[in-house]
């Protein structure tokens, strides 16, 4: 039961993947691609959370950790070239 | 194990997030978005990755290919040209 709920919430989260990734396709501008990579690595980032409760393997939520921190930088560097230049 | 075990749904929608942004990074005459597409082609690579069960690859691919490559990446663009031209 519990497998299947994550299952679920996963499959949930993989759909809001992909509705970010058409607003990253149609988005115009460069600060809408830059949300859209945003949502898209706050998406990824709890399912790895999630993958790592489902196989019970606790290295997965280092993994997690180091991504959220680089996709961070590079959101970061996006907007910040959005703005003014990196 | 066959392939249906190996990939679930969540799996696949993944695969099908890699496959858009990596047309979306060829196909794109933006060099800014094309920068983006790559980004997310190897942050969701890293998720699939990880799915795979090897950790260690996820987080050198999420080290390099979301961070260095994508600020890397950006300077280049900024010190050219944003829009790519068309071929003469």
């Amino acid at each position: 039961m519990v497998d299947l709920l994550l299952d679920l919430a996963l499959s949930l989260a993989a759909g809001a993947a992909l509705l970010a990734v058409y607003r990253l396709l149609m988005g115009p501008g460069a600060a809408s691609r830059a949300v859209a990579m945003d949502v898209l690595s706050l998406i990824i980032m709890p399912m790895m959370a999630g993958y790592a409760l489902y196989s019970g393997r606790m290295i997965y939520l280092d993994v997690a950790l180091v991504y959220g921190i680089l996709s961070f930088l590079g959101v970061t560097s996006l907007a910040r070239y959005a703005d003014k230049g990196v | 194990m066959d392939i249906v075990t190996l990939f679930n749904l969540e799996d696949l929608l993944i695969c099908a997030v890699i496959l858009v942004a990596a047309l979306g990074a060829v196909l794109h005459r933006n060099l800014l978005a094309a920068v983006v597409f790559a980004g997310v082609v190897s942050l969701a690579v890293s998720y699939l990755f990880l799915r795979l069960s090897a950790p260690d690859v996820a987080m050198t691919e999420a080290a390099i290919g979301a961070g260095i490559t994508t600020v890397i990446f950006l300077i280049a663009v900024r010190r050219t040209e944003e829009v790519e031209r068309e071929e003469p």
